[in-house]
């Protein structure tokens, strides 16, 4: 079967360092962080971590009334991010036939906010006729992707990649693949998420979020150090628009990168922890999907949360499979973990590093925990052609996935590799 | 509560959840055509002049027969009489 080609040609994005790429890319050339004390949960006893990374959310009423009254802030952040992805693209959408254009987003769960305050209105009142119309679209697992697709008029597949901390990157994976399969032309892919207490509070629980830093807030996450002390939740969202390489030929558009391979998996046992072993599979598997080998990635964009098993587990699988020759960074300690949409916006933000020639460094790496040294580290900004880069994210529920992407080269239209 | 009283809530229904503009909303003002509210606006409509008089309308049988706001101005008078 011939496989048809998957290029990215439009980036879109919401998160704690502004509500554009641009800002995000600004952000983290200038070494900021997002990441803030959180005084509004200093209310709730047990939970230990009380920083964040909070996104602004603005500008919605933009979206009309009767669109946006079924969104939550996790599908306002979605339908900004894709209406950004979208504009970047060039695409007329209504040059698209009917049926050949969806959209795949996932996040961890519906929008959290709007949950409470559907169970706030069944509990303290139990009175089910104060629940507003638009509730259930605000809380179900899909309402993201189901509102972008009536927002913009998609007609084609409309799915929701609901795996937690994987979610947006099984989507644009997903998505690839079906484009390869020549089931679509078109898809915005990618994923959203917004902060809640019970968010943090379920990675508080386990032991997983950073609960050192509540007063310097900058100084968390750490991923990779030996410092670091857990995760820090952020929100917000990114979209791509991924689409067929000829399609993206016939109407001249930007490319930023091709798709060549990916692979996601399980890990079969541990549901709250990551295992290298697994991940080692995942990398593999990816790799081979691309026809490349170890020594073609120029560019390691790890999911590192800062969490202490976590980073020594990808760590260790980066270890193996590429020993201490490619560079790696996280982009956590700037924007925090968030969540469903960081395999996203982390990709984004590596293709503006590969359209650049630069990689951003992890912020808050000082000195490399013991359990992470053997991997090249980037600490300060690196300048390095990259052709080819791989995208890590992994999620609760022993999910992993992995994402290779390579350069387009404008001059010959044809790729690098 | 007076028949203003009446008026000025339920304008304020209108504006507050339905974003739509003072000016527009006219006692003659067709609430579907003019308004351009829809059938999941009707539910929050039901459920926001529920919450604004206190009173149950949901099960009315004049709630189907709502076009204009003078409607509802008339409906919600009507039933405020008959909790008197």
């Amino acid at each position: 079967m011939l496989m048809k080609r998957v290029v990215i040609t439009g980036v879109g994005a919401v998160t704690p360092l502004g509500g554009s790429v641009h800002s995000l890319i600004d952000g983290i050339e200038s070494g900021k962080s997002a990441v803030r004390f959180m005084d509004e949960w200093s209310c709730y006893c047990g939970m230990n971590s009380h920083v964040a990374a909070p996104a602004e959310l603005k500008d919605e009423k933009n979206i009309p009334r009767q669109k946006r009254r079924t969104m939550g802030r996790m599908s306002i952040f979605a339908v900004q991010a894709a209406e950004q992805a979208l504009n970047d693209s060039g695409i007329n959408l209504p040059y698209i036939p009917s049926g050949r254009m969806g959209c795949i987003i996932g996040s961890t769960t519906g929008s959290a906010n709007s949950i409470n305050n559907a169970f706030n209105i069944l509990i303290t009142d139990k009175d089910m006729s104060r629940l507003p119309s638009g509730m259930f679209f605000q809380c179900m697992s899909h309402t993201a992707t189901a509102n972008v697709a009536q927002y913009f008029g998609l007609t084609g597949y409309v799915l929701a990649t609901s795996s937690a901390c994987a979610s947006s990157l099984q989507a644009i994976g997903t998505g690839y693949e079906l484009i390869s399969l020549g089931k679509q032309d078109v898809l915005l892919c990618g994923g959203t998420e917004e902060l809640h207490p019970v968010v943090t509070g379920s990675f508080d629980v386990v032991f997983a979020t950073s609960v050192k830093y509540n007063r310097s807030p900058h100084k968390t996450p750490r991923p990779f150090d030996k410092e670091r002390d857990g995760l820090v939740c952020g929100e917000g969202s990114g979209i791509l628009v991924l689409e067929e390489y000829k399609h993206a030929l016939r109407r001249n558009a930007k490319i930023y990168a091709e798709i060549i391979g990916y692979s996601t998996c399980g890990s079969g046992s541990r549901i709250s922890q990551s295992d290298e072993k697994s991940i080692i599979q995942c990398i593999s598997e990816a790799l081979k999907d691309a026809k490349v080998s170890p020594g073609e990635i120029d560019y390691i964009n790890a999911h590192a949360t800062g969490t202490l098993q976590g980073d020594k587990e990808e760590a260790g699988a980066i270890r193996g499979v590429f020993g201490c020759s490619v560079p790696v960074s996280s982009l956590k300690g700037y924007i925090g973990h968030t969540l469903g949409a960081s395999g996203a916006i982390e990709l984004i933000a590596s293709l503006i590093m590969m359209e650049k020639g630069i990689i951003y460094p992890t912020l808050n790496l000082d000195e490399a925990g013991p359990d992470c040294r053997g991997i090249d580290h980037v600490t300060k900004p690196l300048r390095k052609e990259l052709n080819a880069i791989l995208k890590n994210g992994f999620a609760f529920g022993g999910v992993n996935a992995a994402l290779v992407c390579r350069k387009y080269n404008n001059s010959s239209q044809d790729f690098v590799l | 509560m007076t028949e203003q009283e009446i008026v000025d809530i339920t304008n304020k229904v209108f504006e507050e959840s339905f974003e739509i503009e003072k000016e527009k909303l006219k006692p003659g003002a067709h609430i579907f055509t003019d308004l351009g509210l829809d059938s999941l606006d009707i539910v929050d409509l039901v459920a926001a002049l529920q919450k604004s008089f206190g009173i149950n309308i949901r099960n009315e049988e004049e709630v189907r027969n709502i076009r204009t706001i003078q409607d509802i101005y008339s409906l919600i008078i009507k039933l405020n009489k008959k909790r008197k």
